[in-house]
């Protein structure tokens, strides 16, 4: 039984928007709560998913296509959890890796070494072709259950699962930032200076801080690959990195629940601007005919090629950017006090 | 053993080609940095209007005028887009520091960057240039045109050399790049040389993007961005807000880009730059360069 049109894209959004929810709320640990700007989220992004395609995909000889040489084929529904949870880890342990290198350095000085080390392991991933497919990607990653539920009970299912996933990790990072080991990660933010006067370790606190966004991102990732049922590097790009920057942005900063919502708010919008086209076809399509030469005179000075709308999507998200930072620094959620500490001078 | 010479000598060769292309961008972006104090990531798009415009304005695209007025008029557009830039998107938010200031800058790569998507498309694009045998010199061949690129980055960086020590301009820049209240005070007025400072940065970056377009066509409007590393690296190798720094730190970088790609895997060329660069963050933050200017 497969979802009618809307509700399989309404489905796909909700879905979508919870893995973009996960990777904002990784973030947020990250540059909202310990003032860390990282530029390189989508690497932990991709390292989650390419761990669980890696565990989950089918040897290499049952696929066409496969240049890669490892894949473990853990069964299905069983290794599923697995899979994620090695995902998390893959994140975590690359976040680790990144962190440890550079988490010491000045904030706009690591801002420059995570986007450069992203680019470093976007490298990896499209050129050694033995363990990531290279650019052809693994597309083969098996999808939990779908035989059993069907095309549309999958769907809903999965969405049921990621927006569960979501809340989970929703509620961890609520307890954890209310815990004292949240208000160290705040201290730091505020004053490296006092946090470790009073005796802490800011490098390993930020490296923590680090790793914990970065597991969460990898979740996010193996949740995405399953999702998916394939990865590819062109999903991979820099540009990922800075969407999840910009719902966290317009969520508010320090908010985990504005995050959330800026990451609905996000994927909502880029996937609805697929539709412009479907919709001005529409409205072309029932205007009374005195009225039909209007919109193509509006729009016919447009440039006609396929890159036109999808780079619209990314002038606003552009100029999001801009409007939030200048207008409203804490965003639709956030709180203005925790702004004027992350190094904004009044 | 003549043969592997001859080949290190080549990759040295194109190494220092590929420095001029960054030499130009790095001193452009160092010498901004310098009176902004943010990292600007919106740098590389300066690379890539100086490289479209160049196309639109030359014989491929609207055939007006010849590749090297063509080059000149998009210069000074690209200077001109950068006091644009910085007049509607980081002049009204100056004063809030430096971060907010670095988050702007993404928002305006992404504005610049689909801007020029938007009305160009994505396609690959080509300029106007010829091509040419290498002139052997003892095992090592450059086209004309290289030589030509590392000439055209020669001249730029002594006048750039000349700008800052010989000039006033140069001299204020120099004084509100090292204390900018105290420069005020002495009596200079220090919005109108940060909105020069910007011009010549821009305009640098233009520069630097028509010879990466001259040097590796076809280019997409995204190269900017995606070089915008390399280009960082040089300007941190120098120690950022140093332009002789970032001259020096751009031959490093270019020397490693060429030898990496020649001797380990030619996959990797950008990688090198950012693990050089990854390497000085970790050793030595304020660049291989100290001092002032």
């Amino acid at each position: 039984m497969a979802l009618p049109g809307i509700a399989s894209f309404l489905v796909t959004i909700g879905t979508l928007a919870c893995i973009w929810g996960l990777l904002a709320l990784g973030l947020n640990v990250h540059y909202g709560y310990t003032g860390l700007l990282n530029f390189g989220h989508v690497a932990f992004f991709a390292a989650g998913a390419y761990a669980s395609a890696v565990l989950t995909m089918p040897p290499p000889e049952q696929v066409s296509q496969a240049n890669y040489v490892i894949g473990l084929d853990l069964p299905m529904p069983l290794g599923f959890p697995v899979s994620l949870a090695v995902a998390a880890l893959a994140g975590g342990l690359l976040a680790l890796l990144i962190g440890s290198t550079s988490v010491r350095l000045g904030s706009h000085y690591l801002a420059i070494a995570t986007f450069a080390l992203a680019g470093i392991f976007e490298d990896v991933l499209v050129n050694e072709t033995w363990l990531t497919n290279g650019t052809f990607g693994m597309n083969s990653v098996p999808k939990p259950m779908r035989e059993t539920l069907g095309a549309g009970g999958w769907q809903v299912a999965y969405l049921a699962f990621s927006a569960l996933c979501l809340l989970g990790v929703y509620l961890l990072l609520d307890r954890l930032i209310d815990a004292p080991f949240g208000r160290l990660l705040r201290g730091v933010r505020e004053s490296e200076d006092a946090a470790r006067m009073l005796g802490k370790d800011t490098n390993l606190v930020k490296l923590k801080s680090f790793a914990i966004g970065g597991a969460i991102a990898g979740f996010a990732g193996g949740l995405y690959a399953h999702f998916l049922g394939s990865v590819v590097t062109e999903q991979f790009v820099a540009g990922v990195t800075f969407v999840v920057w910009a719902a966290i942005l317009l969520g508010g900063v320090a908010s985990s629940s504005g995050a959330i919502v800026g990451a609905f708010l996000l994927i909502a919008f880029q996937q609805s601007t697929r539709f412009i086209l479907t919709i001005y076809g529409w409205i072309q399509s029932v205007l009374p005919e005195p009225l039909s030469g209007v919109l193509p005179a509006i729009f016919a000075p447009l440039p006609d090629h396929p890159s036109f709308v999808p780079s619209v999507r990314f002038i606003v998200i552009g100029c999001l950017f801009v409007l939030v930072i200048r207008y409203r620094p804490e965003g639709l959620f956030g709180d203005p006090n925790e702004v004027t500490v992350m190094g904004e001078e009044e | 053993m003549a043969s592997a010479l001859s080949q290190f000598l080549q990759a040295v060769a194109f190494g220092l080609v590929e420095a001029s292309v960054i030499s130009v961008g790095a001193v452009g972006l160092t010498l901004s940095y310098g009176v902004t104090r943010f990292i600007n990531f919106a740098y590389g798009e300066f690379l890539a209007y100086g490289a479209f415009l160049a196309f639109f304005l030359s014989g491929a695209g609207a055939g007006v005028v010849g590749l090297p007025v063509a080059a000149v008029v998009a210069v000074l557009l690209v200077g001109a887009l950068g006091v644009a830039v910085s007049r509607v998107f980081f002049r009204p938010i100056s004063d809030r520091g430096a971060l907010p200031l670095l988050i702007t800058s993404i928002g305006v790569a992404f504005i610049l960057r689909y801007l020029l998507i938007a009305g160009a498309s994505a396609e690959a694009r080509q300029l106007p240039v010829p091509l040419m045998r290498p002139v052997e010199v003892a095992g090592v061949g450059l086209t004309p045109l290289e030589l030509g690129v590392v000439a055209v980055s020669v001249v730029t960086m002594l006048a750039i050399h000349l700008l800052l020590q010989r000039t006033m301009l140069g001299k204020t820049m120099r004084a509100t790049s090292g204390n900018r209240s105290l420069a005020e005070v002495a009596g200079i007025d220090t919005d109108a040389v940060i909105r020069k400072t910007w011009f010549i940065s821009a305009a640098a970056g233009g520069l630097a993007g028509i010879l990466y377009g001259v040097l590796f066509a076809p280019f997409r409007p995204t190269f900017g961005f995606g070089y915008l590393i390399v280009v960082f690296a040089a300007t941190l190798l120098g120690g950022i807000g140093r332009p002789y720094g970032a001259m020096l730190g751009a031959v490093l970088i270019g020397l490693m880009i060429s030898l990496g790609s020649t001797y380990l895997s030619a996959s990797y060329d950008q990688a090198y730059a950012f693990i050089a660069l990854v390497g000085v963050l970790l050793l030595r933050p304020e660049g291989i360069r100290g001092g002032e200017f």
